[in-house]
């Protein structure tokens, strides 16, 4: 029969962003160490509340195993005179270990050869080496933000109040010694502050399940995944009783979780005159400012919202009333700051711009709007999208300018979205005010785009304008400093111009950017150009690799060729990935290197297709003339897999040539004639891919 | 309970506690963190316990009276416990027993809430503290001040009166809350929070709040450079300055680029400010240290009892309005005060 360990730490309310974190660790931890620990077969679980975080271990031996350790002693020449009998160092390590001189065996060290020993390890109680582990992983758990408290000695994320650390065979029936943080380990926990926070006699109880229960029955349910189903059910029965259903919300549902340990949820009423409000204010005055999810009917936010609280009901409405009432504050406040916002027309807020500063080394946001407007001019024009110039300059004029509104001063998140809401209200059209309020979307590699060809090209000059002034000032982002966002910023235009798509080549747009910029730049020009290329191709390169969905090193022969009209980009590496399984691309990699490499060495030389007289390179000469016109048509067609079995046609005439041609030979003018063939040869490639980055399969 | 009453309430209550319950400090602070009581008492291995009612002015918050929820001036009730009793949350929720608060029929949750001052060079860990979902109050285990680590560690427990008097009131604006005295707060404080308002938006001399920031800031460095550093007359100059700052920012007068700097201006003081009133404390061997050897049985047994019987008779009558608040506060006093089997 095994026995199973319960540890529980009583503290004070930890952060619920800290939880998920810890429980992670622990459970790592905790297995690990107890697999160093010699034993084999067990489980380990962790479950946690705010105010406490559980380890339940089963199947455990009373007894650790027996183990058996290796141990390295001194190098054999050391630990053996010449005649083979043993010294000092010898017989004072097989001492040491208490094994016999006879014993000692060679063994490969990490240095040599080296003397060896079995170390016989008997095993120990259980209970004290659970205590230990405790003891050695608890402390060096990873917490968002440690605090001291009382005397200041020790640091965890919370101050610990108590320690139940119990174990047993069929029943937690002895104490495990455990002392951390100063709180020494016992027998008894308390339930829920509120509702039941007697004491909770832990030792005698029959296993893990039957402390559970006790812990439910006073109040406190230590899975959160079911306090998480719990609210998840109430908050759907909730929504239904109004004919309502739940805005989804999962990353909300699981922070609730964290934030009780007696899951409740209840149902709170808006005043109906707040749903004048727009719907984005509603949800974030709600969502963030006070955790609640929101009803939503026929697609609208419903005059509702669902609050958690730590307890099972509400006997007096107290608990409704309090959340009503703060609500309704927080809403009678928004309401008061849309207003006050909207007594001006939105468009007379430009001056105010003037005095809001984007950076202090790169100016003011009117400066901002003004590079804007002519960095979208001309990717819009390079982009093909037959934008009229004067629709790209009005929305840029109104991009930034609910940074000078209550609302954005008080809801800093809505940046964007409330300008886009004073815009539409302002009688904008529809486009105009979709790269209003879309400028910052998307965020990452999920989310929704900017809504139409408008919106995307502000949001694309916009954050290319930001990433031009940073890089020109010198905020450059290093290692884990990126202050401004600028990596995110970047990803942003990569995968706008991926899939909205824009035609426009992003290395010229940074040129351009720069430029528009040059009064600010305080290094050199050239190595801003240069940092800010490297650094848009690096997110050009993770994009490839994740939502383009191809393998590191066909990122980089597509970008080894040339990069920055992204479209295009994806689509060659999505053809390398599809086609590089073909058994012709390991051969064409290995000569295509050869290619390279030869050029990059000795220069290209004058074309002189007269002076070829060997037929392998006649066959080459006729091969490569005909790929150069294969990929001119697919190139245009798009169509790069076509391109790419093009040059796989190359292969063959290229070995051939390896084999019976000698390129660097005597004759100056031959040789400057066969390097500009395999000069030829690399061009016609890099129109789509460096293959040579390709490893042989 | 009016606004009175509750300040009455919570007083008496940490003044049962063993807390010193001070005054407000005669200056014009941005919070009760700023009074020396709590900034300097924080500081070094002395323990304290006091409690007091702050004004707290917030310039660039002030909305012309206009605004059911925002003031330029509030009053912040502060209490300091230092060393942070291991019983500070169960103290808490006593507090609250006092003013009728039955945790019973209630939802009172912790939720992280970190605080941070740049201009005093502090932090702490702590929460905002939900009453059926309304902030009451933060909650915060001081970490650093004046940018010198902390130990002891205290706990400061900072009550927004006003909040906490429209919720017991159910009020939804604060100008309509009871104060007392027949007279709601909105009789008492509108035309301040009018003419506060026109003055730090509107009206403020931009280059006499300059000047004055920067003579404060060269008469703080000649009180810390004093043989012996005149600690409090120091602070009290980068309390100034600290206000000053606030008035610039509310009158827009403060470009981002120098935001930074002025902050740093006035951290630097307070952390001298610190310094220097440790070298003091510990000129005088931390005299407090000494009472602590002396009192600290009664001293720590005392405040727990007290929290207990508290929590259970604290059924504080509430509702009484208008005219009658001076026989409610002294109700309310002659039923906190019986379990003076304190001794």
């Amino acid at each position: 029969m095994t026995g199973e360990f319960l540890l529980e730490l009583l503290c004070e309310e930890i952060p619920a962003n800290a939880l998920p974190s810890i429980r992670e660790q622990l459970t790592e931890n905790f297995a690990s160490e107890l697999a160093g620990a010699g034993y084999q077969g067990f489980t380990v679980r962790v479950a946690s509340t705010m105010r406490r975080i559980v380890v339940h271990a089963a199947g455990l031996p009373a007894m650790q195993p027996d183990r058996e350790e290796e141990v390295f002693g001194p190098p054999v020449r050391a630990a053996f005179s010449n005649d083979g009998s043993p010294t000092p160092a010898a017989l004072g390590f097989a001492k040491g270990l208490g094994v016999s001189v006879d014993s000692l065996r060679v063994a490969q060290g990490p240095k040599g050869e080296v003397v060896a020993a079995t170390k016989q390890m008997p095993g120990r109680p259980t209970p004290e080496v659970l205590g230990e582990i405790c003891e050695r992983i608890i402390p060096e758990l990873h917490v968002p933000k440690a605090m001291r408290w009382g005397s200041g000695e020790h640091t965890f994320v919370r101050p610990v109040h108590k320690i139940v650390a119990l174990f047993g065979e069929g029943a937690f029936t002895e104490k495990v010694p455990v002392s951390l943080f100063g709180v020494g380990s016992n027998c008894s926990t308390v339930g829920h502050r509120v509702t039941s926070p007697g004491r909770i006699d832990v030792r005698g109880v029959k296993g893990f399940a039957a402390y559970e229960h006790l812990l439910a029955e006073a109040g406190v349910v230590l899975d959160p995944e079911e306090r998480r189903r719990t609210i998840e059910g109430c908050a759907g029965s909730l929504a239904a009783e109004v004919g309502c259903e739940v805005r989804p919300d999962p990353a909300l549902l699981a922070e609730m979780a964290e934030l009780v340990e007696c899951p409740g949820l209840l149902r709170g009423e808006i005043a109906g005159r707040f749903l004048d409000l727009p719907d984005e204010v509603l949800v974030t005055t709600l969502r963030h400012h006070q955790k609640c999810l929101v009803l939503v009917r026929d697609g609208a936010v419903a005059p509702y919202f669902l609050a958690v609280c730590d307890r099972p009901d509400d006997p007096e409405g107290h608990v409704r009333r309090g959340n009503e009432w703060v609500a309704g504050a927080r809403l009678a406040d928004a309401a008061f700051f849309f207003s006050q916002d909207r007594k001006k027309p939105f468009a007379s807020r430009r001056e105010a711009l003037a005095k809001v500063m984007f950076h202090q080394k790169v100016g003011t946001f009117a400066q901002k709007s003004k590079a804007v407007e002519a960095l979208a001019g001309s990717l819009a024009e390079a982009a093909e999208l037959g934008l009229a110039p004067e629709l790209i300059a009005h929305a840029c004029s109104l991009l930034k300018l609910d940074l000078t509104t209550s609302m954005v001063g008080e809801f800093p998140e809505l940046q964007g979205v409330i300008g886009g809401i004073y815009a539409r209200l302002g009688g904008e059209p529809e486009e105009v005010w979709h790269a209003v309020a879309d400028q910052y979307v998307p965020v990452g590699l999920e989310g929704a785009l900017p809504r139409g060809p408008l919106a995307a090209i502000v949001g694309v000059a916009d954050r290319l304008d930001t990433l031009a002034g940073m890089f020109g000032a010198g905020e450059i982002p290093s290692g884990s400093k990126d202050p401004f966002a600028l990596r995110r910023a970047a990803l942003a235009v990569v995968r706008i111009a991926a899939e909205a798509p824009l035609r426009c080549d992003l290395q010229e747009a940074t040129h351009r950017a720069l430029l528009l910029r040059k009064d600010t730049v305080t290094g050199e020009m050239d190595a801003a150009v240069a940092a800010l290329l490297d650094f848009l191709e690096e997110r050009v390169r993770y994009y490839l690799t994740t939502a383009a969905g191809v393998k590191p090193e066909v990122a980089d022969a597509v970008l080894a060729a040339r990069w920055g009209v992204v479209p295009d980009d994806v689509a060659r590496a999505r053809a390398l990935e599809a086609v590089r399984g073909e058994e012709v691309f390991g051969s064409l990699a290995v000569a295509f290197k050869r290619v390279r490499n030869m050029v990059s060495k000795s220069g290209e030389g004058r074309f002189m297709g007269q002076l070829l007289r060997e037929p392998a390179e006649k066959e080459l000469l006729a091969a490569v003339s005909r790929a150069e016109k294969e990929v001119q048509r697919t190139v245009e067609r798009g169509d790069h897999e076509m391109g790419l079995r093009a040059l796989a046609g190359l292969a063959a005439p290229l070995d051939t040539f390896f084999t019976d041609v000698l390129v660097i030979c005597e004759d100056k003018d031959l040789r400057a004639a066969r390097l500009a063939l395999l000069g030829r040869v690399e061009k016609v490639f890099l129109r789509l891919a460096d293959v040579s980055r390709l490893s042989a399969p | 309970m009016d606004l009175q009453s509750l300040i009455l309430t919570l007083s008496r209550y940490w003044g049962e506690q063993g807390c010193v319950v001070q005054q407000p400090y005669d200056l014009e602070v941005g919070a009760g963190t700023m009074h020396p009581e709590t900034f300097l008492r924080v500081l070094g291995p002395e323990p304290y316990r006091v409690a007091y009612v702050q004004p707290s002015r917030r310039p660039a918050d002030a909305r012309f009276g206009e605004n059911p929820f925002r003031f330029g001036k509030h009053f912040q009730m502060q209490v300091i416990l230092k060393p942070a009793p291991e019983n500070v949350q169960e103290l808490f929720l006593a507090s609250l027993a006092a003013l009728g608060v039955e945790p019973a029929v209630h939802d009172v949750r912790f939720e992280e809430d970190n605080w941070e001052s740049p201009t005093l060079g502090a932090w702490g860990v702590g929460w905002q503290v939900l009453l059926d979902g309304v902030e009451i109050t933060q909650f915060t285990y001081f970490q650093q001040a004046g940018g010198l680590d902390l130990q002891p560690i205290s706990a400061e427990l900072t009550y927004g009166l006003e909040r906490i008097a429209m919720f017991l009131q159910r009020k939804n604006s604060g100008f309509e809350m009871e104060w007392g005295g027949g007279l709601t707060y909105g009789q008492v404080r509108h035309q301040d929070e009018v003419e506060l308002s026109r003055y730090a938006f509107d009206v403020a001399d931009v280059d006499m709040l300059r000047r004055q920031f920067e003579d404060w800031e060269r008469e703080a460095g000649r009180c810390l450079e004093q043989e012996e550093p005149l600690v409090i007359p120091a602070l009290e100059a980068a309390l100034k300055m600290s206000h000053l700052f606030n008035l610039l920012d509310a009158r827009g007068a403060i470009a981002v680029t120098e935001r930074v700097a002025l902050i740093g201006r006035v951290r630097k003081i307070a952390q001298r400010c610190a310094r220097a009133y440790i070298a003091q404390r510990e000129r005088l061997s931390f005299p407090l240290l000494h009472r602590q050897d002396n009192e600290a049985q009664k001293g720590n047994a005392a405040p727990r009892n007290r929290g207990n019987a508290g929590n259970g008779r604290a059924a504080t009558p509430h509702g009484g309005s208008g005219g009658r608040k001076r026989g409610g506060s002294s109700r309310s006093k002659r039923d906190e005060g019986e379990p003076g089997s304190r001794s």
